[in-house]
């Protein structure tokens, strides 16, 4: 008896989370939340700069390379997810089994939320621990800033799973999923403005929101455009994130499910 | 409304392909191919390289989709319900590669799992199968380390793991040496005893002969012809038959053989050796050694060179190629 659509969703993300562990990108990932700790809270007294003395604007520090954390997620943790099922021929194995396709893509993107959740909840506990440490103080905005950069994360993971879909290389997706992120979500949020169009629904500018959390436009406009980038208002932001998050995983389901394991 | 006007699947039957094509961009890999294979049988699907059986295969277990026709398992359309029409076979395609971060005894518990299989019965199950291909050893050692024979073994046990009613097998014994070829065709031969039914493409005539009770051969994406190894054995018009005899035959012996009826190439092989391709089926192999014995050549022995099997895979593979 074939188990329920939720079981198999519930195996499937089992499995990949045991892929991520074992493949040790997860551990990779772990090191650098740790490089990247190590150096926010050694560095400044090391070159004998005061920390921040309120946590909002403690953590801000942290919040501002949170949006990096998370795009170097979706490289490691989702970008790769269905093209390899081809490129590997693990597809061979998987596909003949009594499993609809959309059951596979569910799991899998399940498995890459709740793993890029950890590391982003790790580091933003580092964060806030530290925050704890040397101010002596929390506030719920670092909290706020949290829940916005794993609005931001999920979004990055569906367009991560949308590219995975789209494309034959392994390789190809990482990188594609990389610099979209990096370099061409930030140009045309940089650009637009020029051109006097709100660049709303770019997710990078969006993303302005982790940071703008924890103090405003004053301390960071977000990775798309610096102190001068345009951050829509909150409400705006976890929109964009979700209509990304659900265009590129409705869209990811309907290209996985037509294309053919034919190499 | 659209099922009413639909064709209705009327037999249950394990395999039940209704002219099944596929054709990526101008290229045909598959024409119209009609096939059905009864329950508790084994069907050899031969031809040669491209000749689109691993097409057949890929559609029947849903990884492509036919440009038309429908393939169905156990009167279970594969596209419009794949998980049912899934759920009751067992498939080794190609040679599929495993996460090579699990181990043999974690592959099959995840394939258990999707399958719905309790945990007590996915360990009980694995312990029998990886012990049946011989992976016993290496069922907690991690799948990168395995050479493509191990992973073979490995995709076999995945596939009989959930005891299948029916078992697609593409090439199954691709990979394995003389000893594991013939292991996993012991295996598949107690399959079949115990009445589950096995659709396998095979390069290997020997195999198929051994295993299965009725071939189907295509070549360039049709059906050539369709049979019981035993009528199709014994239906083979033309064989090759090697006879050595006590003395080496002189050219005026070649020459004779070569005119007798039936015989349509004599070649000396040397060492008191000739090659002779016979026509007119067992009957005519008999007259042409009748006819050495009459004009007192001592034939010592007289056997076929390659299964009838094999001479009638040639001579239709040779005479499609010529279409």
């Amino acid at each position: 008896m074939t188990p329920s659509p939720f079981a198999q969703v519930v195996t499937v993300a089992r499995y990949e989370i045991r892929k991520y562990i074992r493949g040790r990108r997860l551990l990779g990932m772990v090191i650098l939340v740790g490089l990247i700790v190590g150096l926010f809270v050694g560095l400044p007294p090391a070159l004998g700069i005061k920390y921040a003395s309120t946590p909002d604007a403690f953590v801000s520090t942290f919040a501002t390379f949170s949006g990096l954390l998370v795009v170097l997620g979706g490289v490691l943790f989702a970008s790769d997810a269905l093209v390899s099922e081809h490129e590997k021929r693990t597809g061979y194995f998987l596909f003949p089994n009594p499993v609809r396709r959309e059951i596979l893509v569910l799991g899998k993107i399940a498995a890459s939320v709740i793993v890029c959740a950890a590391v982003l909840s790790l580091y933003y506990g580092a964060a806030a621990i530290a925050a704890l440490a040397v101010t002596h103080s929390l506030t719920w905005d670092v909290g706020l800033s949290y829940v916005y950069a794993l609005a931001y994360m999920i979004a990055v993971v569906g367009i991560a799973y949308l590219i995975s879909a789209l494309l034959k290389s392994t390789v190809a997706a990482a990188v594609l999923t990389f610099f979209l992120f990096t370099l061409i979500f930030s140009i045309v949020g940089g650009i637009l403005p020029l051109a006097k169009v709100e660049p709303w629904f770019i997710p990078t500018s969006a993303s302005g929101i982790i940071a703008n959390a924890l103090g405003g436009p004053a301390i960071r406009g977000g990775p798309g455009g610096g102190d001068l980038g345009f951050v829509p208002d909150p409400v705006t932001s976890v929109l964009v994130f979700a209509a990304y998050a659900i265009a590129g995983g409705i869209l990811s389901i309907l290209l996985f499910r037509r294309r053919e394991l034919s190499s | 409304m659209q099922a009413a006007i639909e064709r209705p699947i009327t037999t249950d039957v394990p395999v039940h392909l209704e002219g099944i094509g596929k054709e990526y961009g101008h290229f045909t890999a598959l024409k119209s191919l009609e096939l059905t294979v009864a329950e508790g049988t084994a069907l050899g699907f031969l031809g040669p390289n491209g000749a689109g059986k691993s097409t057949t295969i890929k559609i029947m277990t849903n990884l492509i989709r036919p440009s038309r026709g429908r393939a169905s398992l156990f009167g279970i359309d594969v596209r419009r319900e794949p998980t049912r029409a899934l759920a009751r076979i067992g498939a080794v395609i190609e040679t599929p590669e495993f996460y090579g971060y699990l181990s043999p005894f974690e592959t099959l518990a995840y394939a258990g799992r999707l399958r719905g299989m309790s945990p007590k019965e996915i360990r009980n199950r694995s312990e029998v199968i990886l012990k049946e291909v011989k992976l016993t050893e290496w069922a907690d050692r991690r799948i990168q380390e395995f050479s493509k024979g191990m992973k073979q073994r490995l995709a076999i046990a995945q596939a009989l793991l959930h005891e299948p009613d029916l078992l697609i097998l593409d090439e199954p014994t691709s990979g394995l040496d003389p000893r594991g070829m013939a292991e996993v065709r012991e295996v598949i031969k107690s399959l079949k005893g115990q009445g589950r039914t096995v659709f396998m493409s095979s390069h290997l005539l020997g195999e198929v002969q051994e295993v299965c009770d009725d071939v189907a051969l295509l070549n360039h994406g049709e059906l050539l012809v369709r049979g019981s190894v035993r009528e199709l054995s014994r239906g083979a018009d033309t064989s090759t038959i090697q006879a050595t005899f006590l003395r080496p035959a002189t050219p005026q012996d070649l020459e004779a053989l070569a005119s007798l009826p039936g015989v349509e190439e004599v070649k000396d092989s040397g060492d008191s050796t000739v090659d002779l391709r016979i026509s007119g089926g067992e009957e005519g192999q008999a007259r042409v050694l009748e006819a050495m014995i009459n004009r007192g050549l001592k034939v010592t022995t007289y056997r076929p060179l390659g299964s009838s099997l094999e001479q009638l895979y040639l001579d239709r593979i040779q005479e499609s190629d010529r279409l």
